[in-house]
């Protein structure tokens, strides 16, 4: 397996993986957004709110912001030695919100809980949770878990996390007139028109979608639209509360634990 | 209502980017650009603040002009 950084930066991550096949590919990206923890708000404790926005709504708006994740710190709910409903410092913390508009309008952000923890904080700081009329006021608690995508999308670590083939392209010089149709109709601006030949950049980025293919007037088609199927390029996109590479590393140490566990189960059961 | 937290398709946060897409349009710039700007590439992301309309705004006139809404009891 050979594995390339195409792309890199805080949120995102592209990689190019040669020498595999779609069933570790699928593995990998279903880890991603449904076992790999990250930390939202689960419980909410509203004292007062007098906003516009009812209480479900708030509480719904809360739960999906994006809160920094520390792995190595917090213990997920279900494993954490306090086996206490609650939650202990251990597996639990609790942010603050208590906002009130006095004579103008005003906008209650992300920004405005206080957490407990100064490690774990909202990722976005201006996300409006609600509006304030003059004299409204929200108070409340709330209580961030670790937690898992597959029991709700709030706890999924990523917005995105796809994979797709390696594409090739081939134009064929002898059969290809040069029309430009290829070139018009493809949505990325893969192909490009350099005198009578057609050529192909950027080509991690084409989609695979073989409009060119249809576009193509001549009989045979001129252009190929082809994939490698043992080499993909894999996106990831964090929601911001882990870096993309962390995510990675975490899903493949859960796939190895299943591994380790389904090994020595298996053994026992011999 | 309000400008919801994330997009509904995908998951990425498209809340804080509201305010600041809505003041550029209305100061005349290209909505398309703008969201290029915010990094927003994918369409389920620019039809979230494309198709917004923050009736929440309406909806606060009521509240500055009428009393105060009855507070929960704690
Ligand atoms: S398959 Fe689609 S994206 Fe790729 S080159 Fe053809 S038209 Fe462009
Ligand atoms: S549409 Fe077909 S014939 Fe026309 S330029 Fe493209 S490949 Fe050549
Ligand atoms: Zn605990
Ligand atoms: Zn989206």
């Amino acid at each position: 397996m050979k594995i390339k950084i195409l792309h890199k930066n805080d949120v995102s991550l592209r990689l190019l993986i040669k020498g595999t096949n779609s069933a570790f590919m699928n593995t990998l990206r279903r880890i991603v957004l449904s076992e790999v923890p990250s930390m939202a708000i689960d419980d909410i404790v509203i004292i007062e709110n007098s906003s516009p926005i009812r209480d479900e709504f708030l509480a719904h708006r809360i739960g999906l912001i994006p809160l920094t994740t520390d792995l190595d710190t917090y213990n997920l709910p279900e494993d954490c030695t306090c086996k206490s409903e609650f939650g202990c410092n251990l597996c639990s913390v609790s942010l603050a919100l208590e906002v009130e508009a006095e004579d103008h309008r005003i906008t209650v952000y992300s920004g405005d809980f206080k957490s407990e923890n100064p490690s774990i904080v909202p990722v976005n700081l201006k996300i409006p949770i609600t509006k304030l009329a003059p004299e409204q006021r929200i108070r409340l608690e709330a209580y961030a878990r670790l937690g898992k995508g597959k029991g709700h999308a709030r706890w999924q670590p990523v917005s995105v996390c796809a994979y797709k083939y390696v594409p090739t392209i081939s134009v064929n010089q002898e059969v290809c007139n040069s029309c430009g149709d290829c070139v018009k109709i493809c949505p990325k601006n893969i192909l490009i028109k350099t005198g009578n030949i057609i050529e192909v950049r950027n080509i991690n980025d084409c989609t695979l979608c073989r409009d060119c293919v249809k576009a193509c007037q001549k009989d045979p088609k001129a252009i190929a639209v082809t994939w490698d199927e043992s080499s993909f390029i894999l996106n990831i996109e964090s929601t911001g509360g882990l870096a993309p590479e962390r995510i990675l590393y975490a899903a493949l140490n859960l796939l190895n634990d299943k591994l380790n566990e389904f090994l020595s189960k298996s053994r026992e059961g011999n | 209502m309000i400008i919801p937290v994330r997009c509904f398709t995908c998951g990425k946060v498209v809340g804080d980017k509201w305010e600041e897409f809505n003041s550029r349009v209305r100061e005349g710039e290209d909505a398309g650009r703008v969201l290029d700007d915010l990094g927003l590439t994918r369409y389920c992301c620019r039809r979230m603040l494309l198709s917004h309309v923050e009736i929440i705004d309406e909806l606060m006139k009521f509240y500055e002009t009428g009393k105060r809404k009855p507070v929960r009891p704690p």
